[in-house]
């Protein structure tokens, strides 16, 4: 495969890997997940930081569907604009750690020697370091804001993404069409852009998708702690903190940002695992 | 040690929801009294602590020479009697007889001149120092007799004493308190005495048999370390727990919905001496403006945050005095919700919206600010309050809830901030010449607004030196006054203090007296049919 059939690669991707139950199932709940947050200024009933103090900690009702936190606020606009950010959060950070992942992979499988050495000590020593260890003490020297938190979380979770390309492109460099291009004397960066990353992207795109998976749970975990996201702003990590002290009385508070969490995460999950089987040829021999 | 719990099998016929916790038993000794707190005391020489969480345990392991009754008037605590000379500048306390340390060991004024001494030692860099360096002279012509001389008149001396727990000499002759085992393995005179410590898990105290004032009715307190408030409420409800404070949520709606909890809690309210406020750094611009500081306060609804934070468990006030002491000034009112108001001042201070987008400006910059708060629940809620409510009146708030530790350490001590949310647990005499005296904005220091008022000065210095109440009350009113004028912070709410303890816990006095309920916990007393059944394997 070279850039020129990039175009086609991905829809052949998605209606390869469509084909598989699991990948399908990932990728429809992802997809309501997407559109009822993106739709959540239409389909809100209330404003999210709408406060009404005569209405705190009302069950879920008619008026309020998932019930309203300890400021009276609608639990379900909130959880429609928390999903924003989730997703925002998640789709980002993972964009950064794949863009350092594929750069740094890339320049250590190509060039080897020292540049792979340097490389690849430099993620062994990331690698040590616990990541929420490290994202909690970054953030807590920092201010917590929504961007923070998405360069804090793609900074530190690059590794993975790295050892993949460099794996990659080790093994693509001694195949014939890589050779036969260095003979005919294509110059790297047309053998990197051309050659190399083209044909290593499967394993990228499933190791993005469960990445975003992760990245998500890590927001949450964040907020929960009151690292993430600030106030008044949403998501559905400060939704469950919120609802942590009145677990046993005001369970909606806990019950669906959870669940959200949950089904948002299992949904990435399916659809990351669900490629690979179906790009894999290993698996796809089974 | 391993302590199992196992909760309502007094009567084995019987499951433990139909325990009646209500019945009335007259007064027995025995029993086991648990609660629980967040942290866990460093050390308990509570005057090098510092920490509540020390002070909690130290008070009932140490003495004072005196103490307040229910009323908050003060009485003897080691001391039988005291005087003050005519000139008001030497007391002359006298100890009562026969007073015994736990080991055995006599306690006498040496014992109190010693503590003195160690209190004002610079090595032991107490936070109490200063309200004890004013003694000139301390003298012990008898064993029973501690005589302290003032070089002038010092109004809250009395109260001082009260405050300062008496340590043993014996023990503690020649150490640094600092490094000395004793903070670990204390031995003091109260009503109890500290009987195991096992770190990061409980303390548990049992009754001192040489108790200088009589015995208590309940035989061992255990105090068990939880981290987590809602923890806490989880074993409150398991019956683990018997005590613990709670927030207005838990108070007012969570325990009343549920019958089961009714049945085995009590709850107790009593107003605090402590009060909710949003302070200013007045060394930040616009803050330094005293039009700004009304507008803002104007545009603050301080019932919305009681109503809705503090679900009416809170009392809007314009002094910083417990409301319907004698020292808070009756003729102050808070200031009024009133937004249009608000805007004219930020206007007349030179804010306008001058680009339409709904924020005021001034010389180009919008105003918009930062609130920090500690992860507080109703401090976070009283925030986001604010935050729309300023909002309304053109000006952008961000808030930033801040772990402690880094709270203090990397903003208040430092003066990085512009606007927080904070409390002040205040002591019984009215002097605050440590939170508002412009002298006393060193890092570390509580004037740390930067508050700086020279009527507010000379006030804070004339009442210290007074001793006559009603002049002392008039300083005090006068000087509430000009601090509700000058706005430094805005009052939001003074809070009642709220708790939960289990009904098998008898003796407690409701409604609660002055001085709070923890007044006579040497009283309280559980009957033997409503103890729990305690397995220990020491």
């Amino acid at each position: 495969m070279n850039a020129g059939t990039l175009g086609k690669f991905l829809p052949n991707l998605l209606a390869t890997s469509l084909s598989n139950p699991l990948a399908f199932a990932g990728f429809i709940i992802i997809i309501i997940i997407f559109s009822l947050s993106m739709l959540a200024p239409m389909i809100a009933p209330y404003d999210p930081n709408f406060i009404n103090v005569k209405a705190i900690l009302l069950p879920p009702s008619a008026a309020h569907w998932m019930g309203t936190d300890g400021l009276g606020r609608d639990v379900l606009s909130r959880m429609l604009y928390g999903g924003r950010i989730s997703l925002l959060v998640g789709l980002v950070a993972v964009g950064i750690s794949t863009a350092i992942g594929i750069i740094l992979g890339s320049l250590a499988g190509f060039y080897r020697g020292w540049v792979d050495t340097v490389i690849m000590r430099l993620v062994d020593i990331m690698l040590s370091i616990p990541s929420f260890f490290l994202i909690l003490a970054v953030i807590a020297f920092l201010t917590p804001s929504i961007i923070n938190i998405m360069i804090v979380i793609g900074l530190t979770s690059w590794m993975g993404v790295t050892r993949l390309v460099r794996a990659e492109f080790l093994s693509l460099s001694e195949r014939e069409f890589v050779t036969a291009s260095r003979t005919l004397g294509a110059k790297n960066a047309r053998l990197i852009f051309t050659h190399l990353l083209p044909n290593s992207l499967t394993p990228i795109i499933v190791s993005a998708v469960l990445g975003v998976a992760g990245a998500v749970l890590l927001e949450s975990g964040l907020s929960f702690l009151g690292l993430g996201v600030q106030a008044p702003q949403a998501s559905w990590g400060n939704i469950l903190t919120d609802g942590k002290e009145y677990i046993q009385f005001a369970w909606w508070l806990s019950l669906f940002p959870g669940l959200a969490i949950l089904i948002t995460v299992l949904g990435y999950n399916l659809l990351g695992e669900g490629l690979r089987d179906a790009l894999d040829p290993r698996s796809q021999n089974k | 040690m391993f302590l199992l719990f196992l909760t309502g099998c007094n009567a084995p016929s019987k499951p433990a929801s139909e325990v009646n916790y209500d019945l009335n038993a007259p007064p027995t000794s025995g029993g086991t009294m648990i609660n629980a707190m967040t942290g866990e005391p460093s050390g308990l020489i509570s005057m090098i602590a510092g920490e509540s969480a020390s002070s909690a345990i130290s008070s009932n392991i140490f003495n004072h020479l005196l103490k307040y009754d229910k009323n908050l008037e003060l009485e003897g605590d080691l001391a039988e009697s005291w005087q003050i000379s005519a000139d008001q500048k030497t007391i002359r306390f006298k100890l009562k007889p026969n007073l015994k340390w736990a080991d055995n060991h006599p306690l006498t004024s040496a014992d109190v001149l010693f503590t003195w001494q160690a209190v004002i030692d610079e090595k032991t860099a107490s936070p109490y120092a200063s309200d004890f360096q004013l003694v000139k002279k301390a003298e012990t012509p008898d064993a029973l007799s501690f005589v302290v001389t003032y070089d002038q008149a010092y109004a809250p001396a009395l109260d001082s004493w009260a405050g300062l727990q008496i340590l043993p000499k014996h023990l503690l002759e020649g150490q640094d308190l600092h490094t000395s085992a004793f903070a670990q393995k204390p031995i003091g005179s109260n009503f109890y005495q500290l009987d195991k410590w096992t770190h990061g898990e409980h303390l548990k105290l049992s009754r001192n048999p040489n108790s200088a004032l009589g015995q208590a009715k309940i035989d061992y307190l255990i105090t068990r370390i939880i981290p987590d408030n809602s923890a806490q409420f989880l074993e409150l409800m398991a019956d683990n727990i018997d005590l613990m404070g709670l927030d207005p949520i838990k108070f007012s709606r969570i325990i009343p919905a549920r019958p089961e909890l009714q049945k085995k809690l009590a709850l107790y309210k009593e107003l605090g001496n402590s009060y909710t406020y949003m302070g200013f750094n007045l060394k930040h611009k616009p803050f330094d403006d005293v039009r700004v500081r009304h507008a803002i306060n104007y545009a603050i609804d301080k019932q919305e945050i009681i109503d809705g934070v503090y679900l009416g468990l809170g009392i809007n006030i314009a002094s910083p005095y417990k409301p319907g002491t004698r020292w808070s000034n009756p003729d102050l009112v808070p200031y009024p919700y009133d937004p249009d108001k608000a805007r004219a001042l930020l206007k007349e201070a030179g804010f306008t919206d001058s680009n339409g987008d709904g924020i005021l400006e001034r010389d180009g910059k919008t105003f918009s600010f930062e609130i920090i708060t500690n992860q507080n629940k109703e401090r976070e809620k009283s925030a986001v309050l604010i935050q729309r409510r300023l909002k309304e009146v053109g000006i952008d708030v961000r808030i930033r809830a801040i772990e402690w530790a880094s709270f203090i350490s990397r903003f208040i001590k430092t003066g990085d901030f512009d606007v927080v949310i904070l409390g002040w647990g205040l002591g019984l005499d009215p002097d605050q010449y440590n939170i508002w005296h412009s002298s006393q904005q060193a890092p570390g220091q509580f004037n740390f607004i930067g508050y700086n008022n020279s009527t507010v000065d000379q006030l804070l210095e004339q009442g210290r030196l007074e001793l006559d109440a009603n002049k002392r009350q008039r300083i005090y009113h006068t000087f509430a006054r000009i601090l509700l004028e000058d706005s430094p912070i805005i009052y939001l709410s003074a809070g009642y203090g709220l708790t939960a303890i289990h009904k098998r816990v008898k003796g407690i006095d409701n409604p609660a007296p002055p001085a709070g309920i923890g007044h006579n916990s040497e009283e309280w007393y559980i009957p033997q049919s409503l103890r729990r059944n305690e397995i220990t394997n020491h």
